[in-house]
């Protein structure tokens, strides 16, 4: 028996980490066996690249690896002995946001994806899509900050957070806008609302885990 | 200002690696060139994270290799290339086919290991050391009291005695990487011999290359 691999992806303030953790519950509650799993959140990495970022070490080719190493040690630590256990595997960002961060910082696209090439393809992944505009609208509603990796800083260095913002994430909006009909990306729009994009969400995670199997 | 040149030594552990490097630099220095080296597992970003968890890590191995090549891509891109832009010879203390043949004995895919470590600067020489592994092995127990089982590849051997396990880690070690010098042109120097005569052929090989 083998388990499912469901991604999440989209641009910072999609609000696909609400969509994933709304899933996984819902799951839960179901009595699925479910994991999930977050960009950059290896255990012992996690203080390295941190640092890095602080100090502005990182050029595009080590970032591009460090967080390469990070998804691999999630992907062999969890990811894949649950997916063989046969869990569901909620991913909160999988190999495409490598493949749209590392282009967008002037790496190949097909390096990036030869890189990555170990990683299963998910059963699915879910697009959230919105805009950088509607995204930096949802950031000044929360009256959240602005991080400076949100802002792409080290792509921009020379823009202000809001411009550094719409520039960086409109890129790697361009990016997953590509890869989307490429990589068969389920694509959600991102501005309507919560609840009615987790009830088709969940629509179609019923598709893949029972109905197929029926 | 001409550019510098880069020369990787390569091999496993006991293989003579550091010792002969030491040889070359001190023969450069003492020729007059500037000498910036680097090795594996020492990078700013990921060298003492590397060498504190490696022995969590010893069951995944694409993790580890991905580590591995994080470390030499940050050293590359600010040692070795500084270094030679200012027209320095850095000396490799292990470089990509130390990597590749780690990865090989590991059973990783050639084509995945070759592509991503393809953002490499290529070196100028490239040495091979080799010995046999009986050689090898009291190398390293001389040099560390004893064979430290992460060093024997844990991973890949677990059901045989340590040395057992040791052999023949350095055996698949060596045969990769014998395999990738024929690919990609390494000079293999058997280092089982007295240490100024196999210095004398480094040196002989280094001297090729200098400008």
């Amino acid at each position: 028996m083998v388990g499912h691999i469901i991604a999440f992806e989209g641009i910072d303030g999609s609000g696909k980490s609400s969509q994933a953790k709304l899933l996984r519950d819902w799951l839960e509650a179901k009595g699925v066996p479910v994991y999930l799993t977050e960009w950059n959140s290896s255990e012992w990495l996690h203080e390295s690249i941190k640092e890095a970022k602080k100090k502005n070490l990182l050029t595009p080719l080590t970032y591009s690896l460090i967080h390469a190493t990070d998804f691999a040690d999630r992907y062999e630590k969890y990811i894949l002995p649950m997916y063989k256990a046969g869990f569901v595997v909620i991913s909160d960002r999988y190999i495409y946001t490598a493949y749209a961060r590392d282009s967008v910082r002037g790496l190949s696209i097909d390096w990036v994806a030869k890189l990555y090439s170990f990683a299963i393809k998910p059963d699915i992944v879910f697009f959230i899509r919105v805009t950088a505009e509607e995204a930096l609208r949802r950031l000044k509603e929360n009256r959240r900050k602005i991080k400076p990796n949100e802002a792409g800083a080290d792509v921009f260095p020379e823009l202000k957070p809001e411009e550094g913002f719409l520039k960086y994430q409109g890129a790697v909006l361009s990016v997953y806008d590509k890869l989307a009909p490429i990589e068969n990306f389920y694509v959600i729009d991102g501005q309507r609302d919560p609840k009615s994009i987790q009830i088709e969400i969940r629509e179609k995670v019923s598709e893949i885990l029972w109905k197929k199997e029926s | 200002m001409e550019k510098g040149i880069l020369i990787a030594v390569e091999g496993v552990e006991g293989s003579g690696r550091s010792s002969h490097l030491q040889g070359i630099k001190k023969y450069l220095e003492g020729e007059g060139y500037g000498v910036t080296t680097i090795g594996l597992q020492s990078s700013q970003l990921l060298g003492t994270t590397l060498s504190t968890v490696k022995r969590d890590l010893v069951f995944q191995r694409i993790t580890l290799f991905l580590a591995y090549a994080t470390d030499l891509a940050d050293q590359i891109e600010y040692t070795v290339k500084e270094a030679l832009n200012s027209g320095f010879v850095v000396l490799a203390d292990g470089y990509v086919y130390t990597l590749m043949a780690w990865g090989l004995t590991r059973g990783l895919d050639r084509n995945w290991i070759s592509d991503v470590l393809s953002f490499a600067i290529k070196p100028d020489l490239a040495i091979s050391l080799v010995a046999p592994v009986s050689t090898i092995s009291r190398r390293v127990i001389m040099k560390n009291g004893k064979i430290d089982p992460l060093a024997s590849s844990i991973d890949l051997c677990i059901n045989k005695d340590l040395y057992t396990s040791f052999r023949n880690h350095v055996k698949t070690f060596q045969k990769y990487l014998l395999e990738i010098s024929k690919t990609y042109g390494l000079k293999v120097v058997k280092t089982d011999r007295n240490y100024e005569e196999v210095h004398k052929e480094i040196i002989k090989y280094v001297r090729e290359v200098l400008k």
